[in-house]
């Protein structure tokens, strides 16, 4: 019975064109996109304008030089275009004059980049005067860009597989679950098995199982896809990646039940689910880290269930680290499935 | 073995606002079509939920094939089969797959290659839930109920937002479970349906059983068993006046006026006479035996379809 369930479900599963496109392909196509998109970048360029100096020497070719050694995007415009993007606000920095009547004019609505672009120029303006004096090229210190805890320098690509992992199971969760049991609850369909003598654990086992096993499917896929594009994989053990990915697909999946009690109809449950799924999927860092938000955001997106989730699956698969050191990430993930389920029990509805 | 397929004493059901069944008896022996007639909102669909086991009840008992829901919840539902009002289904569910699947859930289920044979269904047993027309649907929905083969079938309105070809066709089907031996309850607001369908009736108002018995006993029933109608070209004029001329009562009901009597033969020529002497413009005029309509009307005040 609970085989020919899980078989039905399985099967009907692979009808809907629109639900596998969502679980499938999407997250590879994200990954893609994004993966190439970001992929030799390490991290986005500043933009420094400069206006096109009336005639430039030596010195000035040699200072451009020594800019675009600095890993900026320079861009030379003549005066009355670089004065237009200023007024509009597009510029972040903005180089004006020859040697020796340098000005250098940092736009204060966009200081977080305006700042450093303003540092890179003075130490381009510093390399450039050494060279030009003949005292030889200044020494710099080496650096690598890592992930903490390892040596692997990893892509974009790297960063977001993860990421793009959790997001969907969470999508499955609230609406693969969530959704679709509302759905069934509004239409009638709980009623018509009702009727039936088939026992309702079975029904929703069967329902739970294949969801598990679709998590399973598409996170292969996309492990695969991170595999042979961009050439990706899991530094960590196999079982810890599986464990942390059964455990987010059984936590989420209880919040999917949990909210699917609060709501009537499928409009209702959309709007519950939107709340729940935009703040976790905006401020859990799916796509980019959160550095640039405010410390207390920082702190407190750890205490829901998405956040813990990602940082445990991007230690094991980036850093290769051991599923021990994720333990309060882990039992935080755990207490909000436990409450999920709780709440699941008091408030899951047949009709 | 108890002689009745089904017994219910006292049922009661509030909801917040209102008194949806309000003390219901029914008595439904073995082998009978039961019709639960009544207009939208008289009870019929709750009253048949908490028989089905699938609302809860505030108050009364339930007996089905002698068995009730606190003992034996899981014989009953292996025991009947039930039709719903709206039968959700998947969209992408095939009728063969429906039955397999919903047969599965049986200690005893019928093949479904012969489900289909018997709802005609035979053609779309491939097809996607989703692409068969309303009365396709419907009759899918009548085989799942008898998927276990069922000795009690409840059937809620099953022929509601049908065409008339699509309705007969359905009756057929209910008339074959009924040769079949099957006990089958059914509600309707359709009086046609019930009276071609139904061996007994009851009919609801309000929560409540206002009467019991087979078709005819209840228009049998009736005072006044034939009614002659005189037809007008638009609206009915009001008919006081013409009331009094034949000193009986006279009912305007759109196009019509609607004469009850107990002996249409002698009491038409008297109707024409005084038609002619107060020059009613009337165009036809129509004899016809009272139908559960009447009865209705005559109960309520009220026509079924209001």
């Amino acid at each position: 019975m609970l085989f020919r369930q899980f078989w039905m479900e399985w099967k009907l599963y692979t009808r809907d064109r629109g639900a596998m496109f969502w679980t499938f392909a999407f997250p590879v196509l994200m990954l893609l996109g994004f993966g190439v998109i970001f992929r030799d970048s390490q991290g986005p360029q500043i933009r420094l304008v400069r206006i096109q100096p009336t005639q430039a020497g030596a010195f000035e070719d040699g200072f451009l030089k020594a800019l675009e050694e600095q890993h900026l995007k320079v861009e030379a415009l003549p005066p009355d275009r670089a004065e237009q993007e200023w007024k509009e606000g597009k510029v972040a920095v903005l180089l004006e004059g020859t040697e020796p009547d340098w000005r250098l004019r940092v736009n204060a609505y966009l200081a977080p980049q305006g700042m450093p672009g303003m540092g890179l120029v003075q130490q381009a303006y510093l390399v450039a005067q050494a060279r030009a004096l003949g005292q030889g090229e200044p020494r710099r210190i080496p650096f690598t860009v890592e992930s903490p805890g390892r040596v692997k320098a990893p892509s974009y690509a790297a960063f977001l597989l993860p990421g793009l992992v959790g997001l969907n199971l969470l999508s499955m969760g609230l609406f693969a679950v969530g959704m679709v049991n509302v759905a069934y609850r509004e239409k009638g369909k709980f009623r018509r098995l009702a009727v039936t003598p088939l026992p309702k654990w079975v029904f929703l086992l069967a329902q739970v199982l294949n969801r598990f096993l679709i998590a399973g499917l598409a996170t292969t896929v996309l492990l695969v896809a991170g595999r042979y594009i961009f050439g990706i994989q899991n530094q960590g053990s196999v079982l810890a990646f599986a464990l942390v990915v059964g455990l987010g697909a059984a936590v989420f999946m209880a919040m999917g039940f949990a909210l699917s009690g609060f709501a009537e109809t499928t409009e209702v449950y959309g709007a519950i689910s939107n709340i729940a799924f935009f703040p976790l999927m905006l401020l859990s860092g799916v796509y980019f880290t959160l550095d640039a938000a405010p410390k207390w955001l920082q702190q407190a997106v750890q205490f829901f269930p998405l956040a813990p989730f990602l940082r445990a699956l991007r230690g094991i698969f980036n850093d290769g680290a051991s599923l021990l050191a994720y333990g309060p990430q882990m039992a935080i993930l755990a207490a909000w499935g436990l409450l999920a389920f709780a709440l699941a029990l008091r408030r899951f509805r047949w009709t | 073995m108890s002689d009745s397929a089904l017994r219910v004493r006292g049922l009661r059901k509030q909801y917040p606002k209102v008194l949806a069944v309000g003390g219901v008896d029914l008595e439904v022996p073995r082998g009978e079509v039961f019709g639960l007639l009544g207009p939208n909102g008289a009870g019929k669909t709750t009253t048949l939920e908490m028989i089905e086991g699938i609302t809860e009840k505030d108050a009364g008992e339930i007996e089905i094939l002698g068995l009730t829901w606190e003992r034996s919840a899981r014989e009953i539902r292996a025991s009947i089969g039930v039709q719903l009002q709206a039968t959700s289904l998947y969209n992408k569910i095939t009728p063969r797959e429906a039955l397999t699947l919903y047969g599965s859930y049986y200690p005893r289920s019928r093949p479904a290659e012969e489900l289909l044979d018997l709802v005609q269904l035979t053609e779309k047993a491939d097809a996607f839930h989703i692409t068969l027309s309303g009365g396709q649907q419907q009759r899918l929905a009548l085989a799942m109920a008898l998927v276990n083969d069922p000795e009690l079938v409840f059937l809620d309105e099953p022929t509601t937002g049908l065409d008339p070809q699509a309705r007969r066709s359905l009756w057929e089907v209910v008339r074959g479970m009924k040769r079949e031996g099957r006990t089958i309850i059914l509600t309707t607001h359709y009086m046609d349906e019930a009276e071609a369908l139904c061996d007994r009736l009851a009919i609801m108002d309000h929560g409540r059983v206002l009467t019991t018995g087979t078709p005819a006993a209840l228009i049998q029933e009736l005072a006044v068993p034939s009614v002659v109608e005189l037809t007008f070209d638009g609206a009915a004029p009001d008919p006081g006046g013409f009331a009094g001329l034949i000193g009986t009562g006279v009912e305007a009901r759109g196009e019509l006026w609607e004469i009850p009597t107990r002996d249409p033969k002698s009491a038409l020529g008297g109707i024409l006479e005084a038609a002619e002497r107060g020059a009613v413009p009337f165009t036809q005029v129509h004899i016809r035996r009272a139908t559960l309509e009447d009865v209705f009307l005559h109960r309520t005040g009220r026509s079924l379809r209001d």
